[in-house]
């Protein structure tokens, strides 16, 4: 019945912990999800005990409800009777597991729902709430159930790279103490039988210092958990978000090797190593970027990544080449890339537009919106692959007479946030352009470093509120922002853009008579900007960031680099390699800056900017400042209000009972005495327990005070003292007339300075930082919810037995 | 053989007048008995709470001459029994015997007409006598025949025996013990104490030499006096919880009566009075639980098995137990009214 109670608990607590997933969700599907498993996980733990079942049997009646709850909820379809598992719901399990490391990699926070991500929530949620309620039920260890709750708490920690919402913490927070305090209760219930002469409950908090340990543990490890990641913006690792360093997610081989497919309008590089990723070789001889990834939908922090789609590249690709304009060039040439175990992706590069991909292992798909070659279940690490692809050269003589068709696809991707600066800007930008290309370079002119455009790896806070003004007003950032805000001003100006992602050139490290091969590092990860032209035309890659201090970058034609000194317009058809801007050798020496990557790892170190943090920490840790200061407050104002009512001059001293004849007295002054002792006396237990003298409640205040003179805790002048608050409390609880124009206020100054000289320093400071009294007072208010809480729920149980319909069934015959 | 209710006891006496009539006795009583006051303080206290008393405690320790100092100091009629294995329930109530020259019944009365009763090693007769005790200390009435005749008042009965592990006792019947109001064990003198008694008792008994030093009429005005203690709510539900904590203790397979509680408030009003209080402290309650409780209770077979005495669970109530809140809460104490705020801080003890 207790443990039924606790059980209880226990399910809530787990649920409340976790509380702060729902800041990495966009909704509260996963709550439900969870809700449900958490409690077919608590019904069967209930069962298994009340049979009686041993430890292990009630682990294994708990980890297959949870495989049950897992079936029913992710079904593969091949389920015996929708809900025994096969082995095809396993390999279907791991395949959800899969789509679940792709959706980490491939959304930012916060994601919407993914069936991936939601199986891994409940199952980690499912697996939290078995642990939690063995070790409080059955093991009786719940302070240990604090680690598996924690478990949940690092996830958005982890995976929020901006600021951490705090009320979900303060929730999660909320269900380990009623954790704590529901095991105390019900451990003081079996301990004995209360005493119920008056229906009073007895001593709730079992002083245990196991238990104590481990709530001062949760505390700190609560504490540390919120406040760390918001303190020091270089610590975070981002789960979902880490390349080449750092980041030993699930599936990785503890070096990462990931991209997060999201381009900010703010953030911060730092990176360190190099790591190669990728060697290509290739007979383009001018090769322009390898992409793999491509953000489109746009947000106020920049763009993100939509689900892939698309069918496998056995079904065979598209070719672009259908109805080729005369002034587009189409050369068709082959690359092979090895990929190596630093590189894991659920996707592989290919330069643009790839029309045959041979011999690659496992299973991969082709987006045909977005060129690229994905994958739900492979991935790209140790990959070995052969394509064709067609190399589109566009003259801007071509390009103006690109002309977007109405209700094509790519429509979708000219909306933005509203955010007028930037509408305006471009309306001055793309001043007395006509076509969609004059005014798409106009825009991607305007990055120049003649505007004041600088590369710079850490982009710098603004006041704004909005990331992009941010990004335009102070012109500084690195290869995402260029790219997004690039994107964004073009759908501004009305067409679709997108940002990709990809591989600048590498540096080439072989050379044969056909072919070049290139060696590709984490340094030249790179974000661009693609524009959308039309059926004929496609996408078209326009590359925004300051060439020079991009390892590998090169210019096109159509977008020809606006800080170069000749002129923009390059002779159609004129040199070898189209496109291929000439200046843009790879092997050039180039700005001291450059020999950091542009997209390297650091997109998961994205923190607040930089000047931002401090502001933010400073007024979270005034915040919590505050909230630590606020025992010690309260604990001051009882007592002010205390020791005024103490030393309210007391009234004429009224003749008292004598001989057994009550005499007539004040009745007003005689219950202010009375209150006045009452107030004396409490402030004297309070003092008690700050100063950690245990209090007895089976003491009278007469015993109380024999035992502080007993103990020598209050020696001299104060021996009288102490027994004189004693005596004024006695008699105003017990005696007809309570004690008169007794000192009370200075007694118990007296008192109160005899205690604290006797206690060590470190309790008198915890006495006046952290009162314990206050803290006893407000712990036992939790208390008394949870117990409330619990009963009004076994209450609500009872009611719903009472209407169940099987009371209505013919129970004799 | 004046008939005299205990309700008509006369008026209360003042403070002062209390103190001189009833250290009086107490020092007449410790001319005899050495290093005892607690237990001669006791004893008073359950005269003056109209009680009986029971001294429990091994031979030689000053049993006997308690009750007899107590009998000797009020000037009233005292009788004495000594209980042995062939005393007769007739010897102690009365008896019905036929007189020759009238040709008719005649009731001769017991030893249970007197105001104080002195029975003497009471363990040492058979239960049947024991009970003939019974109805006496209850309703101050004896019935011999199928007629009932009125005890006299004030009615004490003060009863010494040996423990029950003693040779050639009968243990009282519960009945028998929930009668008595109060169980004092003497013990053993200091060593100062001993030292005294051998200067004092040495030649001559001084119990011959004891004078009364107070009468009927006074101890009825000292047990008015004692009627009018106050006795706060909160004392009173404490003294209810402390006998139903007995009931309810997993190590007593009886628990006290509610006879038991009464006798409990009216002793420790006794002995507020005798303190010079006019009010009734719960230290009042704690330290007559075990004196009061621990000679009606019974312990269950594991209890006895593990050696736990009345005396020690009833005293381990008593530490367990917390004490009541007060009914009027000061507007400065947000303890939280659900329970006794008190238990937030309990220290449990083992
Ligand atoms: N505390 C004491 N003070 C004075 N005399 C004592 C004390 N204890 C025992 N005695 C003496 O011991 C003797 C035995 O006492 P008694 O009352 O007959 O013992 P019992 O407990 O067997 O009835 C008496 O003579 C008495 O004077
Ligand atoms: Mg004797």
């Amino acid at each position: 019945m207790r443990n039924r109670h606790l059980g209880f608990v226990a399910a809530a607590a787990t649920l409340l912990a976790a509380a702060p997933l729902s800041a990495i969700y966009e909704r509260w599907t996963w709550l439900i999800q969870c809700a449900v498993a958490v409690a077919l996980i608590a019904g069967a733990a209930t069962l298994a005990r009340s049979l009686r079942a041993p430890l292990w049997a009630q682990l294994l009646g708990m980890a297959a409800t949870l495989l049950l709850t897992l079936t029913i909820m992710f079904p593969s379809g091949d389920e015996l009777l929708f809900l025994i598992p096969t082995p095809d719901t396993f390999s279907h399990f791991s395949a959800m597991t899969g789509f679940a490391l792709d959706d980490m990699r491939s959304y930012g926070v916060p994601v919407p729902d993914r069936p991936g991500l939601q199986f891994i929530t409940v199952l980690g949620v499912g697996s939290v709430a078995i642990l939690v309620d063995l070790l409080t039920v059955s093991m009786r260890r719940p302070a240990l159930a604090g680690l598996p709750m924690l478990a949940i708490y690092s996830v958005p920690v982890a995976v929020y790279t901006t600021s951490v919402p705090p009320l979900p913490f303060i929730v999660g927070a909320i269900g380990f103490l009623w954790l704590l305090a529901a095991d105390n209760v019900d451990r003081v219930r079996r301990f004995g039988r209360r005493f119920t002469g008056d229906g009073r409950d007895v001593d709730v908090w079992e002083p245990s210092p196991l238990a104590a340990a481990g709530r001062r543990l949760a505390v700190v490890g609560v504490a540390l958990a919120v406040l760390v990641p918001l303190a020091v913006p270089g610590m975070t690792s981002g789960l979902l978000t880490n390349v080449g360093q750092g980041g030993n997610g699930p599936g990785g081989n503890g070096r990462g090797g990931r991209v997060d497919l999201f381009a900010k309008l703010s953030g911060d590089l730092n990176q360190t190593a190099v790591t190669d990723l990728l060697k290509v070789t290739t007979n383009d001889p001018n090769p322009f970027y390898l992409r793999f990834g491509v953000a489109e939908q746009i947000t106020n922090d920049g763009f993100k990544s939509l689900s892939s789609r698309g069918t496998s590249v056995n079904e065979g690709l598209a070719d672009p080449r259908r109805n080729q304009p005369d002034d587009v060039r189409y050369r068709e040439y082959q690359a092979r890339i090895e990929v190596t175990e630093d590189f894991d992706m659920p996707m592989l590069p290919v330069y643009s537009t790839p029309i045959k991909v041979d011999d690659v292992e496992g299973r991969w798909n082709y987006d045909p919106g977005r060129q690229t070659l994905w994958s739900t279940a492979a991935r790209s690490k140790n990959k070995k692959y052969g394509f064709n692809f067609v190399r589109a050269d566009f003259s801007p003589a071509a390009l103006r007479r690109a002309e977007i068709e109405d209700n094509a696809g790519p429509n979708q991707f000219i909306d933005t946030p509203p955010v007028q600066q930037v509408d305006e800007l471009v309306a001055q930008v793309t001043r007395g352009k006509s076509t969609q290309y004059d005014k798409v370079l106009a825009i991607h002119q305007y990055f120049s470093e003649a505007n004041g455009f600088r590369y710079n790896l850490v982009t710098e806070a603004g006041t704004s509120g909005s990331a992009i003004v941010d990004f335009l007003t102070n012109k500084s950032g690195f290869c995402q922002q260029y790219a997004s805000a690039m994107a964004w001003m073009v759908r501004s100006a009305g067409y679709p853009a997108r940002v990709a992602f990809g591989f600048t050139r590498g540096s080439q490290s072989g050379d044969s008579s056909d072919s070049k091969t290139w060696t590709l590092t984490n340094k030249n990860l790179h974000a661009w900007t693609e524009v959308y032209f039309g059926q004929d035309f496609g996408w078209v890659p326009f590359d925004a960031t300051p060439r020079a201090s991009v390892l590998g970058a090169t210019r096109s034609a159509w977008a020809p680099d606006p800080d170069a000194t000749e002129e923009p317009e390059a002779t159609p058809g004129a040199t070898t390699g189209p496109g291929a801007d000439p200046t843009a050798n790879p092997n050039t020496p180039q700005d001291e800056g450059n020999d950091e990557a542009d997209l390297g790892a650091g997109l998961g170190d994205t923190t607040p900017t930089q000047s931002t943090w401090p502001w933010y920490t400073i007024a979270s840790a005034i915040v919590i400042l505050l909230l630590l200061a606020l025992p010690a407050m309260r604990r001051r104002f009882l007592r002010r209000s205390r020791f005024r009512a103490a030393s309210t001059p007391a009234g004429p001293a009224v003749a008292s009972a004598s001989g057994g004849v009550t005499v007539e007295v004040d009745v007003a002054s005689a219950g202010r005495a009375r209150e006045d002792a009452h107030a004396a006396w409490a402030e004297l237990l309070d003092t008690m327990v700050d100063y950690r003298v245990p209090i007895d409640p089976t003491e009278t205040p007469r015993a109380t005070a024999d035992r502080l003179v007993k103990n020598g805790l209050v020696g001299g002048p104060a021996t009288d003292s102490a027994r004189l608050l004693g005596q004024a409390e006695e008699r105003a609880r017990y005696a007809r007339q309570p004690l008169q124009g007794g000192r009370l206020s200075d007694s118990l100054r007296t008192v109160r300075r005899a205690i604290a000289s006797q206690a060590g320093r470190r309790t008198r400071l915890a006495a006046a930082i952290l009162p314990p009294s206050v803290l006893l007072r407000w712990r036992l208010a939790i208390v008394e919810a949870s117990i409330r809480t619990v009963s009004t729920a076994g209450r609500i149980r009872d009611v719903f037995a009472r209407w169940s319909p099987r009371r209505l069934l013919p129970n004799r015959r | 053989m004046t008939q005299q209710s205990w309700d008509e006891l006369g008026g209360a006496l003042s403070s002062a007048e209390f103190r001189a009539a009833s250290d009086a006795i107490v020092a007449n009583i410790e001319q005899v008995i050495e290093g005892k006051t607690a237990s001669v303080r006791l004893a008073l206290a359950v005269l003056l709470a109209e009680g009986h008393l029971l001294i429990e405690d091994v031979p030689g320790v000053g049993k006997t001459k308690l009750a007899k100092a107590l009998a000797r100091s009020i000037d009233c009629s005292v009788r004495r029994i000594q209980f042995t294995p062939d005393l007769l329930p007739s010897d102690v109530t009365g008896v019905s015997v036929y007189n020759q020259e009238t040709h008719d019944f005649e009731f001769k009365p017991g030893a249970v007409f007197a105001n104080l009763v002195v029975g003497d090693e009471i363990n040492r007769a058979s239960p049947k006598t024991q009970s003939a005790l019974l109805e006496s200390m209850e309703e101050h009435q004896v019935t011999v025949d199928g007629v009932t005749y009125e005890l006299q008042t004030p009615f004490m009965v003060i009863a010494t025996q040996n423990p029950i592990e003693m040779e050639g006792t009968y243990p009282l019947p519960e009945a028998q013990r929930d009668r008595f109001t109060a169980r004092i064990a003497m013990g053993y003198p200091d060593s100062n104490a001993e030292l005294a008694m051998l200067d004092v008792h040495g030649a001559r008994d001084p119990l011959f030499a004891l004078k009364p030093v107070s009468d009927a009429n006074t101890v009825r005005r000292l047990i008015a006096t004692v009627r009018a203690v106050h006795v706060a709510d909160p004392v009173k539900q404490y003294a209810v919880n402390l006998v139903t904590a007995t009931r309810e203790s997993p190590e007593l397979r009886l628990g006290a009566s509610p006879r038991s509680t009464l006798q409990m408030l009216r002793t420790a009003r006794a002995v507020a009075a005798l303190d010079g209080r006019d009010y009734v402290l719960p230290d009042d309650l704690q330290n007559l639980a075990v004196s009061v409780l621990a000679h009606r209770v019974i312990p269950t077979a594991d209890a006895q098995l593990a050696r736990r005495t009345t005396d020690a669970i009833i005293a381990d109530l008593v530490h367990r137990l917390p004490l009541p809140h007060e009914r009027q809460r000061s507007p400065y104490d947000n303890r939280p009214s659900t329970g006794d705020g008190r238990a937030q801080y309990d220290q449990r003890r083992n």
